[in-house]
């Protein structure tokens, strides 16, 4: 992430936007490098959205900058920004057909008419439209719909795409066949994007770069990985991953070995950590995530007593719904084609290297190293 | 998420280092405000039509209302005319002819509420008990009909069939030998005549609220009063009609609050003289002294007093609507 | 629910559908009978209708009455007078409420509560017959084809029966034009009249059934006698026949009589009523319903 400092296309100075008296976006700075796709992701309500129309144009903005490519445009009209949109619900005119849907931009523009059969033929052919430019949405499949409405955000050109959850109205599977073609798309096409989801596999699979938000604040930006291992907080530890990391409170206490997380007569061996030097008897939050436990001892891990709940069998993998007191647990462990050995477990296993440890007043991680970009 | 100091050629901008936060400038806010202009001036030119018509049709006419407090005057004018208090108003309260105009437009009223009122619904509910499909829609087509044609015609139609040596109503009076009787001419015979014609007229296509009303009716709740035995009479009593109780409320507050909007203009092509005793209302009066008579200041106090009873009915009525079911009549 | 087989039904339910039948039937002919009266009587000499011996069928079935109908001028007069009220009036009617209705129904318009207010107001308080008259007058619209066009043009309902579809119609389209490049005028023109034409159809049907219909006013503010519409012809005729007793007279050992003329003259008027009807039926469920309660 390097060239984003030298060249964002899009920036975001600590903007916000405020509906009366209610902040709620509050302060985001974002830089978002050429070619780039970074996705916006966050639970309901946490501006996520309303970033995204900012940017649009769709939304004005209370206070702070925008540039797109080194242009200030917050006093910018929508259609001079260079932008286009894919929308939750694709918008797409029932009144025309497919083709008719791709070049209406083009023919609001007044672009001549053998271009814009050109370039509806064009954007056609890239997304497999081409035998169906006759028919009205109406006859098209979810699937195809989508993809209408990005040939009409691709046929323009624009330096930047936007997509407001487009995949939220599809059902699971078509998700992520759509998913895997826009990020093909991307790939070819190479153009800036901005992504909104509040779903944090999407954000995963798709983006260079992850921004996860919350009451109107970024969290944490970071690559997918950055996020998935090296969370800011606990509230992005919780929201990145599935299932997600599994918290514990607990209480520090240190002797000659080192620091360990002591929690209902159990303990668990912490990494050694600057904050955790002198730290007795402070709360804090043990974080692991389900995929990192074993079920058998290994080195420099700390066991601990479970009470197995029910099993949820994936295939290859099988989940263990466990409890540690009251607090739930689980733990991602290989079936080898088999659970009856999983039945019985009561002990677990965790990899001293693995745990994360956050502050019980601050939820902020110890030991964080921030990213670079 | 450092500083980006290179971002944004600054000649480019009007103002190199905005203050991030804080209250915007003037100059800001006057930028903000052509924005928008630029953006959104289409739609107050699209507007203009709408809010114009009405300021000139309906507005100004409310300006013209003062006539009620004025000894109106033609060649003064509106504004010109000499203010004269209530004068016309305790006219209006001291002539017989006014007050029984307030009173038959109450009486014709109520009597339309109470037996016009029920009819739709009948309608409706009948209509939904019945099970072939073609029959069902040729009969609405038909009820419906009535709706569509002008109450001149219909007038046409009564006074033809109702006249006393032509008319089929008295063709058939004669056949169980009854002697002609002139319906047009005889007091009595003037209301039944009226909200009579209003239910042929208007019950079919005021069933159609209903109707839908019924249509969003959960289905599970007759398969499963089917499965317990329920006969449709029953399934009418119990779950129909209950199920579209909301409706029937808000449209019944609706009809209260428009008691004063009796159809004067069948009553003016329905009523003659000798029927004025049960058939003048407060508008035909209005429309006797005002335009007719040229007394256009007593009559617009007419007016005022019956749109003043009218909006207070249908305020009324829409807080009341709103208290019973959350919902507001608009 | 009418959905179910006949032959599950108890005898008692069969009885009660079957009386149900019965009863709509009646009123279904009820409601018919006076339009196959009038036609009947349309078509029968003058003598019979005058003895009342028409009921169901023309007596001495004769065109005589439609003779005297269709060969006076000034029936033609008004019919394309009301010709032309109805469509330069549903067109006017059309050209301010669609495009009030679309900025209605922006979120972005500023007072925009205030302007809804305005014109939901009308629908409760009105200041009647004296002043709006007056006000014609002074607007200098007596008289004219003109007033009769623009006075009537809107009237709240449709607008905001109109605003409501619009407002029903997901924000993103808007969006999605507006990125597009679209201004206002294009926003309503290509996306909301295209995606409004059940809305816009059943505020037109209003329109011209409004227009057809449309008497008392005219009648009021039509004093040149070229220029009255229809219903207002109509209504002169009704009343001339009926009250001038010696004209009835001659009419009397006519082929046609002040009912039969006045029945052909209700007929003709009705014709092009029934012909749109079935247009109109297709939408008036719905268009009831739109501008009928919201939530």
């Amino acid at each position: 992430m390097n060239n984003s400092v030298q060249q964002p296309n899009v920036a975001l100075k600590s903007i916000v936007k405020r509906y009366g008296d209610v902040e709620v976006v509050r302060g985001i700075d974002l830089e978002i490098a050429d070619k780039e796709f970074v996705v916006l992701v966050g639970p309901s309500g946490c501006g996520k959205s309303t970033t995204l129309r900012m940017i649009a144009g769709l939304e004005e903005i209370s206070d702070g900058e925008l540039y797109i490519e080194d242009r200030k445009v917050n006093l910018v009209a929508p259609k001079d920004r260079d932008v286009a949109m894919v929308f939750q619900n694709y918008a797409l005119y029932p009144h025309l057909n497919v083709a008719g849907n791709i070049a209406f931009g083009l023919n609001i523009r007044k672009v001549p008419k053998d271009e814009i059969n050109r370039l509806v033929t064009e954007v056609a052919e890239i997304l497999g439209l081409t035998p169906y430019l006759e028919r009205r949405p109406a006859d098209l499949s979810g699937g195809q719909r989508q993809r209408v409405a990005m040939g009409r955000a691709i046929v323009r050109h624009p330096k930047v795409f936007l997509f407001d959850e487009p995949l939220s109205n599809l059902d699971a599977k078509l998700r992520t066949q759509m998913r895997a073609e826009i990020k093909r798309l991307h790939k070819r096409l190479g153009v800036t994007s901005v992504y909104v989801t509040h779903d944090q596999v999407e954000a995963m699979t798709l983006a260079d770069r992850i921004v996860v938000m919350a009451d109107g604040r970024i969290e944490q930006v970071g690559t997918p990985m950055e996020l998935f291992n090296n969370p800011v907080n606990t509230f992005v530890a919780s929201f990145m991953g599935s299932p997600p990391m599994n918290q514990l409170d607990a209480v520090v206490e240190s002797n000659a070995e080192g620091s360990f997380a002591m929690f209902g007569g159990q303990k668990i061996a912490l990494p050694e950590l600057e904050e955790l030097q002198g730290a007795d008897g402070r709360k804090v939050v043990v974080g692991v995530r389900p995929e990192h436990v074993f079920i058998e001892p290994t080195e420099d891990s700390s066991p601990i007593k479970v009470e197995l709940d029910l099993i949820e069998t994936l295939g290859s993998e099988a989940l263990l719904h466990t409890h540690v007191g009251d607090t739930p647990f689980v733990v991602k462990a290989e079936t080898h084609g088999d659970i009856d050995h999983l039945s019985s477990i009561d002990t677990i296993y965790i990899p001293t290297r693995r745990v994360k440890v956050f502050d019980g007043e601050t939820q902020m991680a110890y030991g964080f190293v921030k990213a670079e970009g | 998420m450092a500083d980006i100091g290179n971002v944004g050629s600054p000649t480019e901008n009007t103002m190199p280092n905005v203050q991030v936060s804080g209250k915007p400038t003037f100059s800001e806010r006057m930028q903000l405000l052509m924005y928008r202009v630029r953006q959104d001036w289409q739609i107050y030119v699209l507007l203009a039509p709408a809010i114009i018509w009405f300021l000139i049709f309906l507005y100004k006419p409310m300006y013209g209302l003062q006539i009620a407090f004025k000894d109106y005057s033609v060649f003064l004018g509106i504004t010109g005319s000499d203010w004269v208090g209530l004068e016309h108003f305790q006219t209006l309260f001291g002539s017989d002819q006014f007050l029984r105009a307030v009173r038959n437009t109450i009486q014709i009223s109520a009597w339309s509420l109470l037996f016009g009122f029920p009819a739709p619904i009948i309608l409706a509910l009948m209509f939904n008990e019945i099970l072939k499909e073609t029959f069902k829609k040729t009969a609405q087509t038909i009820v419906y009909l009535p709706h569509f044609i002008s109450s001149v015609i219909i007038a046409g139609i009564i006074i033809t069939a109702f006249s006393p040596s032509a008319g089929v109503v008295n063709t058939f009076l004669s056949w169980i030998g009854i002697d002609p009787v002139y319906f047009l001419t005889k007091p009595e015979w003037f209301r039944p005549i009226f909200i009579g014609t209003g239910i042929w007229q208007e019950a079919g296509f005021q069933s159609i609220v209903f109707l839908a009303s019924i249509a969003g009716v959960n289905p599970s709740l007759y398969e499963s009063a089917v499965v317990d035995g329920a006969s449709r009479w029953q399934m009418m009593w119990k779950i129909t009609l209950p199920s579209i109780l909301p409706t029937i409320i808000i449209m019944l507050i609706i009809r209260i609050g428009n008691i004063m909007e009796v159809s004067f203009e069948m009553i003016i092509l329905l009523y003659q003289p000798a029927t004025y005793e049960t058939a003048d209302v407060v508008n035909t009066f209005i429309y006797r002294q005002g335009i007719q008579g040229g007394q256009y200041d007593l009559a617009a106090a007419a007016g005022l007093f019956n749109a003043v009873v009218a909006f207070t009915l249908v305020m009324t009525a829409n807080t009341i609507s709103k208290r019973f079911s959350r919902t507001s009549l608009w | 629910m009418s959905k179910m087989n006949m032959n599950l039904y108890s005898r008692g339910d069969k009885t009660f559908v079957m009386v149900n039948m019965v009863l709509i039937g009646l009123f279904t002919i009820a409601a018919l009978y006076p339009f196959i009266y009038v036609a009947a009587l349309s078509f029968s000499s003058g003598f019979a209708a005058t003895a009342g011996t028409v009921v169901l069928t023309p007596v001495d079935a004769t065109i005589a009455a439609y003779e005297r109908v269709l060969t006076a001028p000034e029936f033609w007069h008004s019919y394309m007078n009301t010709m032309f009220y109805t469509i330069a009036g549903t067109l006017m009617s059309l050209l301010i409420v669609i495009p009030g209705a679309y900025a209605l129904s922006r979120p972005q318009l500023v007072g925009r509560r205030f302007w809804n207010l305005m014109v939901a107001f009308t629908m409760w308080f009105h200041a009647g017959m004296i002043p709006f008259w007056l006000n014609m007058r002074d607007l200098g619209l007596l008289d004219s084809y003109f007033g009769i066009i623009i006075g009537f043009a809107v009237n709240a309902f449709n607008i905001i029966l109109l605003r409501n579809f619009f407002e029903s119609i997901p924000s993103s389209f808007a969006e999605a034009a507006r990125m597009d490049g679209a201004n206002e005028f294009q926003i309503l023109w290509k996306v909301f009249v295209p995606l409004s034409k059940p809305a816009i159809a059943t505020i037109t049907l209003f329109c011209i059934v409004a227009r057809w219909n449309g008497f008392f006013w005219a009648m009021i503010l039509l004093t040149d006698d070229s220029k009255i519409p229809l219903q207002v012809y109509l209504r002169h005729t009704i009343a001339e026949l009926s009250d001038d007793e010696e004209f009835a007279a001659t009419l009397l050992s006519a082929a046609y009589s002040v009912e039969t003329v006045t029945a052909a003259i209700i007929v003709c008027s009705i014709i092009p009523v029934l012909l749109v009807y079935p247009w109109v039926q297709k939408y008036f469920n719905k268009g009831i319903l739109l501008g009928g309660v919201k939530e």
